[in-house]
């Protein structure tokens, strides 16, 4: 339903559009550059009949993203290039857009009946954008895709029974470990919750931090958490306060014990991690993307393990969606940029070499650049042993980003001693029962 | 609206013609009054309407369901009646540094010279930096190993680092003084050019007179920048009541929920949880409060004509 | 007019000029560090400088979002002053209710958050065709700074002498004359303060930039500075140097018009 009104509109719509750039480039005087391109296709008929799309074979892909990471940039400029040379007259417009202005500007575009062909999101926000109207289903796409059966469900996303995006990679949080610390006190890198707090412990003896993590009010505070709630038995299936307090109480026991700072409050995820990367830490936790990172900064051996989660622990797969915007005017030729990039056996080899990402395709998981890497090849190994759906599946769409900051906020208050677990635990456990009816 | 009625029925006296002169200089506002009808009003009608309606994200660019007030009792039954004693701590601190310390650098800053020439463009110069350069730069000085705490325990002042950002007390103080920091030089700056007005002979009389430093600035300067306090003052607290920027790159309204003051709670109402009816019912509220203030304004603004 | 400032006085200063220096030493510092650098206590100021994060910044792709920051800042100015001057005079000699509404939607207006503003532009500007141009980001910079500049200006008008207009008024010069060849320039020192103000701000203006630029090519030098954070972390050597280099203009734009400012008033005959 939902579906046919959007592409009716869109027809409409097109030929107002460019008058509508063509005046604004006299206005402005400026390059419009949504005007280019999409002269040659006509999306429109294609769509409705839902039959094999003649290949257009000029265009321009226009690619939202919020990377502006060094590497991460160097990665879409490879695809970009990759897909130009394959498919001439072709062209791959990247486009920056700021974390958080992202969504909110891809929901008020849709407002306006524009947005772009290709959207690089942030995995875990796919209801947002879905909901808000700025991603097209597909369904369509996915259906004939040779090599759908390579993906694992839990790199799909599905809003309301449509699928709106797949992950070309996966980044997931492991512990790092400061051999040279771990060699000093004399102990091996931890396999449970036990043998770190142990570890923690004679580190913090020798004159070290124990361990570095984020702590911040927000979604990725819920993100570190989760890890070690979900250890002492916590789910969103089923949210239980007591479990919550466990989890909790049991970091805010390594505040206490001074292992942890609890300026962890106040750190994102880099901060954490460069700190470890200065050398004073034992433990990190954090994720395969810091590959980069600790080449270049950290001037000791150091080493990543699984999280030491025990059996009920989950660890999230994150990473980001790949979409094709809802008002693409060349939906089509969008698809075949995913197909032929991200979604592709030999594209998902370069995230893998330029950032250090696991591949989301079961085939090139095996690559060699994967198995042979030391670092990546635990991370590989945390997927196997406690990979969870990044957010959980019970979660409606419309409260995943309630949830998640309900709970990075009870995770920051403990923390940061602004409540006790247990009075956190309880008051978040109040607040879920209602978001996840 | 009433002067130029009772201009036609009186005999035109001069006082009466001046008068309409007066309002005949309403002509000025009307470029205002346009462009705003444009780009202004329309903004201000959506949020209103927004605070009243069921808009999420879903529902953003369809119908808006009315809701009444719910948004309202939504907001102040959770998060907002905290949020809203923060605003108010926050506020106070913010207004009560900004104003004071703005006009005392004014003072300073008056003089001519090298020096006050240099910090003065310093502190545009700082005024003018991003929040997320001033906010990032603070969070570094006030972190553990920042240079606040490295001299603090350096100099044996204190064993342990002071928590600027991670306790709950002094994380809404530290904020509160990163504000009051950034707001400082714009108002030293409005102060400085109040003061500017003064005439020179003012000064040389008074110094002829054997006044000392504390007299000058407590019967020239201070009534020369009474005009431009109030609006300082108003500007000031308008200033505190939607400032989350810092709050955002210094603690992100943590820990927990120690530093959510209301602009915060309504950009993450809005633009985190996305339930934009919820951050515009937050945001209505603290326009509201602010408009009493206005009505303040407005009264002292027509005490000050009636005098003249 | 010489005055030695007293010991308090100087006192004051010198902490002004510490409690503004400190963070402008400190970017300087961090935007010739290697990001190892950044969080290592022990280089907190002892380091190898390297001026990397410069080179990465100072390249010709520079240059466009430059212009395209003059370009807003200036365009914002020169149209919030056009709006705000008459305004702030208009309200400062006028009275009754309509000046009282005047001044309180003022300050509803400047109470509105800049992102609640952004969605409803960004509709009415879909409409408009402006999305996607200078024009837009500037007719959004002055709808954001007008009423803020207009309060700001009232008293500067209030305190001219309205013997001043009346004399003109006698000498048989009209309104419009009257104010733009007497009221303005005794008012100046405030025109020119507040039209720093006003420049400096839509210097830095962000949001709506982001928001309304739908091409990158047209970002101004604000929407790059914002690039250096990212969801993955923060380029601190990156930031603090473009903040640096984005600056300098900054402080000619300020220093030339403090020169203005300061030449104004030993010319000037306010009386």
């Amino acid at each position: 339903m939902r579906n046919t009104t959007i592409r009716g509109a869109r027809t409409g719509r097109t030929a107002r559009r460019r008058t509508l750039a063509l005046t604004s480039v006299t206005l402005a005087g400026a390059l419009a550059l949504t005007a280019c391109g999409s002269d040659g296709s006509d999306d429109g008929a294609t769509d409705e009949d839902g039959e094999a799309p003649p290949t257009s074979q000029e265009g321009t892909v226009t690619v939202w993203r919020y990377f502006s990471d060094d590497n991460q940039v160097r990665l879409m400029d490879e695809y970009a290039e990759m897909f130009e040379a394959a498919n001439d007259g072709v062209t791959v417009d990247n486009v920056f857009v700021p974390y958080d202005q992202l969504n909110a500007n891809l929901v008020s575009a849709a407002g306006a009946q524009t947005g772009p062909d290709v959207v690089v999101f942030n995995g875990a926000e796919v209801a947002t954008l879905a909901l808000g109207g700025a991603l097209a289903p597909i369904d369509e796409y996915w259906a004939e895709f040779a090599d759908a059966d390579q993906f694992p469900d839990s790199v799909i996303h599905e809003v309301n029974g449509e699928t709106f995006a797949v992950q070309g990679y996966v980044n997931l949080l492991g512990l790092w470990y400061n051999a040279d610390i771990l060699d000093e006190i004399g102990l091996e890198p931890p396999t449970t919750l036990d043998e770190l707090e142990d570890a923690m412990a004679a580190a913090a003896e020798a004159g070290y931090e124990g361990i570095t993590l984020s702590a911040l009010p927000q979604s990725q505070g819920e993100w570190q958490a989760y890890p070690w709630l979900s250890a002492e038995g916590f789910s969103y299936t089923d949210p239980d306060p007591e479990t919550l307090e466990a989890g909790l109480a049991r970091v805010r026991a390594w505040v206490d014990n001074g292992w942890l700072s609890q300026e962890a409050v106040t750190w994102d995820q880099t901060v954490p991690f460069q700190q470890f990367a200065s050398g004073d830490v034992a433990f990190a936790e954090n994720g395969n993307w810091q590959l980069g990172t600790a080449a270049s900064d950290a001037d000791f051996e150091y080493g990543v393990v699984p999280l030491p989660l025990g059996d009920a622990g989950q660890v999230y797969l994150g990473g980001e969606g790949q979409g094709i915007g809802a008002f693409s005017e060349n939906p089509d030729l969008a698809w075949q940029y995913l197909a032929g990039t991200y979604l592709d056996a030999e594209g998902q080899v370069l995230p893998v070499e330029i950032v250090g990402s696991i591949p989301s395709r079961m085939d090139t998981a095996q690559d060699e650049a994967v198995t042979g890497n030391d670092l990546l090849s635990p991370f590989a190994d945390s997927i196997a042993m406690y990979g969870a759906n990044y957010p959980d599946g019970v979660i409606p769409p419309e409260a995943v980003a309630d949830v998640q900051l309900t709970v990075g906020q009870a995770w920051s208050a403990a923390l940061g001693g602004q409540q006790s677990p247990e009075a956190a635990a309880t008051a978040t456990v109040a607040a879920l029962e209602s978001l996840l009816e | 609206m009433t002067a130029p009625l009772t201009a036609t029925r009186a005999p035109v006296t001069p006082r009466a013609r001046s008068g309409r002169q007066r309002q005949v200089r309403l002509v000025f506002l009307l470029p205002a009054a346009v462009f705003m009808g444009l780009f202004s009003i329309y903004p201000l009608i959506q949020l209103v309407r927004m605070s009243v309606s069921a808009v999420t994200v879903g529902t953003l660019n369809q119908e808006w369901v009315f809701t009444g007030l719910d948004n309202f009792s939504r907001s102040f039954s959770g998060e907002g009646a905290p949020a809203l004693t923060r605003t108010l701590v926050f506020v106070v601190v913010v207004t009560g540094l900004g104003m004071l310390l703005g006009l005392a650098a004014a003072i300073t800053l008056r003089t001519r010279g090298r020096w006050s020439g240099f910090l003065l463009a310093l502190m545009v110069f700082v005024w003018a930096l991003p929040p997320v350069v001033n906010g990032s730069v603070w969070k570094f000085l006030l972190a553990d190993s920042g240079l606040f705490n490295t001299v603090l325990l350096a100099s044996g002042l204190r064993d342990s680092p002071v928590p600027f950002l991670y306790d709950q007390h002094w994380a809404l103080m530290s904020v509160a003084f990163v504000n009051a920091f950034a707001v400082i030089p714009f108002n030293a700056l409005v102060f400085r050019a109040a003061l500017m007005n003064i005439p020179p002979e003012t000064f040389e009389a008074a110094a002829l007179d054997g006044a000392s430093r504390w007299q000058e600035i407590r019967h020239i300067m201070l009534p020369s920048v009474r005009s431009s306090t109030l609006v300082l003052l108003v500007l000031t607290i308008v200033y505190g009541f939607r400032s989350f920027d810092f709050i955002y790159v210094m603690t992100y309204g943590g820990p927990g929920t120690a530093t959510n003051t209301l602009p915060f709670l309504g950009y993450m109402q809005a633009f985190v949880r996305y339930d934009f009816g919820l951050g515009a019912a937050t945001s209505v509220a603290a326009v509201l409060g602010v408009l009493v203030l206005a009505a303040v304004y407005a009264r002292s603004i027509r005490r000050e004509e009636s005098e003249s | 007019m010489k005055q030695t400032a007293g010991p308090v006085l100087t006192a004051w200063k010198a902490l002004l000029t510490v409690m503004y220096g400190l963070p402008i030493l400190w970017i300087v510092l961090t935007s010739f560090k290697s990001s190892g650098d950044v969080f290592s206590t022990s280089s907190a100021l002892i380091f190898s400088p390297t001026t990397e994060a410069y080179r990465d910044v100072l390249t010709a792709d520079l240059l466009k979002p430059l212009s395209q920051s003059v370009l807003i800042a200036t365009g914002t100015t020169v149209l919030v002053l056009l709006i705000a001057i008459p305004a702030a005079y208009g309200l400062a000699r006028t009275r009754g209710h309509l000046t009282s509404i005047g001044l309180a939607l003022l300050i509803v207006l400047q109470m509105m958050p800049q992102t609640a503003t952004v969605i409803p532009l960004f509709q009415v500007f879909g409409s408009w065709t402006l999305l996607d141009s200078t024009v837009g980001v500037i007719l959004a910079d002055t709808a954001l700074l007008a009423p803020f500049a207009t309060l700001l200006l009232r008293p500067f008008f209030r305190s001219v002498p309205p013997e001043l207009e009346e004399a003109g008024s006698i000498d048989g010069a009209s309104l419009m004359r009257t104010f733009v060849s007497i009221v303005v320039p005794v008012a100046r020192n405030g025109i020119f303060t507040v039209g720093t103000l006003v420049f400096l701000l839509a210097w830095g203006e962000f949001l709506y930039a982001v928001n309304f630029f739908l091409s990158p090519g047209e970002y101004p030098l604000s929407v790059l500075l914002a690039q250096q954070v990212s969801a993955f972390g923060i380029n601190w050597p990156g930031l603090m140097a473009l903040a640096v280099v984005t600056s300098i203009p900054i402080l000619i734009v300020f220093t030339s018009t403090y020169r203005l400012l300061r030449d104004g008033l030993t010319v000037g005959a306010v009386k």
